[in-house]
């Protein structure tokens, strides 16, 4: 079988409107994936037993099952138990979201206990108030550990929004598959997308790299 | 009323005892060196005073004001106003390391003191040159040499003009040839006559900047005098024979 890659520029645009729709729910689930985590990774290290207990729950659960049948849930259960109606991209940020909430806070909760004793040592013998220290001296550290970790999770987020299509969402990857039914060419195709998807990951993952070992020369002192 | 006043003082990790009744006085023209074997309790004693640790009996005072008051069962009561007074330098720098040199000694004074910024900078500024290092201001720690960071440190801990000054084996962590110039900012600091409290391993240092010399072992002291006559005449049996070994490890 020869294999014809001219035929994919018919298609550009459609794959390219593909594109658009992972980028737009992939970037909405992080940033909300971002706030929510960060609150609950404070939950995670509540003092208060129902908070801290609900929040691991929560986040054992998200991390421990698969995200496709974490999809299904959020697109046919979700609506049934709330009786509403969600749009298909609603409910794909929805459950992206939750999702990247509790990776996210995984990352957040790393950092904050990577920070030493003995920086809360130094707060307290410098006099710092307790929010002053948590707000000048904890947080900014924890975020700059964080950082690495958070854009690995931007990268795996994005490989792994492929699985929307799944559910019927016009992404990329469901647009690709439907051009690959139509014309019955569907290695040139996935190749293809493969190729979107890795011009986009690869950069993403060469920043994580750059960024760690920049970051890691400042937090480490 | 002596200056600094230890009485009674009882403090334990769980089950081990560190101290069962430790008493210590201290003048406000003394600087006294604290020396004595490994897990004797030196920087213990230092961690209590600055309020690190809580303590399960006896009382810490300053100035005749008893600010640490020590509760076998519940909290010990900690007077806030009175241990701002007190200011200390650790082995490991403990700088902030996401702000700059400048940042790390305005933090405090702005945010706790309620100072004004371009007043906490010009003092930080005259802080900084005192120590030679006004040109390091907009540096972070990771770009500082090791005796840089602990000149920062201890520039950081003067900016809330502590009464008395507590060092925690400052010098342990640098390479050999970084050591003079922070034993020599300590010895600056000695003559404008601040109070210090010093943990050393270093017994030339020790005899150079002490006016007081304390020699510690499980727990208690052993024996305090002058550093001539610790070092050149001990009483102790146990003194001589620490001082033996380090001297003899020292070379
Ligand atoms: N957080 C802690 N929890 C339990 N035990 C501790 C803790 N900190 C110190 N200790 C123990 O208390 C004892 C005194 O420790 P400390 O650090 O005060 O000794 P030191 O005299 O400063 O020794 P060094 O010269 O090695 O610094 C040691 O036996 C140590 O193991
Ligand atoms: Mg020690």
């Amino acid at each position: 079988m020869a294999l014809d890659f001219a035929f994919l520029l018919d298609f550009r645009w459609v794959l390219l409107k593909g594109l658009w729709t992972t980028l737009q729910f992939v970037t909405l689930a992080l940033v909300i994936g971002l706030v929510w985590g960060f609150v609950l990774s404070l939950f995670r290290t509540s003092s208060n037993w129902v908070i801290y207990s609900l929040s691991t729950i929560y986040v054992e659960f998200f991390r421990g099952t698969p995200v496709l049948i974490q999809l299904f849930w959020i697109f046919f259960c979700l609506p049934l138990f709330l009786d509403v109606n969600l749009s298909d991209f609603t409910s794909v940020v929805i459950a992206l979201s939750l999702y990247s909430g509790a990776i996210t806070s995984e990352s957040f909760r790393a950092a904050l206990k990577s920070i030493e004793s003995s920086q809360h040592d130094a707060c307290i013998a410098l006099g710092l108030p307790p929010t002053v220290r948590t707000l000048f001296v904890i947080l900014p550290q924890a975020v700059l550990r964080a950082i690495p970790n958070l854009l690995s999770n931007v990268v795996s987020l994005f490989k792994e929004s492929a699985l929307v299509s799944a559910v019927g969402m016009a992404d990329l990857m469901y647009v690709g598959q439907n051009i690959a039914n139509n014309v019955a060419r569907p290695v040139e195709i996935l190749t293809a997308v493969a190729l979107i998807y890795f011009a986009i990951g690869f950069p993403l993952t060469r920043a994580v790299s750059f960024v760690e070992a920049r970051l890691l020369k400042v937090v480490k002192a | 009323m002596a200056f600094v006043e230890i009485n009674n003082l009882i403090k334990r990790y769980g089950s081990l005892t560190i101290f069962d009744g430790f008493d210590l006085t201290m003048s406000s023209t003394d600087r006294l060196v604290l020396i004595g074997p490994s897990g004797c309790g030196k920087s213990t004693l230092l961690r209590c005073m600055m309020g690190l640790e809580d303590i399960a009996g006896g009382t810490i005072s300053l100035g005749g004001d008893p600010y640490i008051t020590g509760a076998e069962r519940g909290k010990m009561t900690l007077d806030k106003t009175v241990q701002k007074e007190v200011g200390m330098v650790f082995q490991h720098y403990t700088l902030f390391p996401h702000l700059s040199v400048l940042g790390n000694l305005c933090l405090a004074p702005m945010r706790s003191r309620g100072m004004g910024k371009s007043d906490a900078q010009d003092k930080a500024m005259e802080l900084l040159k005192r120590f030679g290092l006004g040109d390091r201001a907009k540096f972070y720690p990771s770009q500082l040499s090791g005796g840089q960071k602990q000149r920062v440190a201890i520039a950081r801990a003067l900016m809330l003009d502590p009464k008395l000054m507590l060092f925690d084996e400052v010098t342990s962590a640098l390479d050999p040839e970084l050591v003079k110039e922070v034993e020599q900012t300590m010895m600056e600091l000695a003559e404008a006559g601040m109070p210090m409290m010093i943990v050393t391993h270093d017994m030339h240092f020790a005899r150079n900047i002490a006016t007081q010399v304390v020699f510690q072992e499980r727990g208690k002291v052993i024996e305090a005098a002058a550093p001539n006559d610790l070092f050149g005449n001990p009483k102790q049996d146990r003194t001589r024979d620490f001082l033996k070994n380090v001297l003899n490890i020292e070379g």
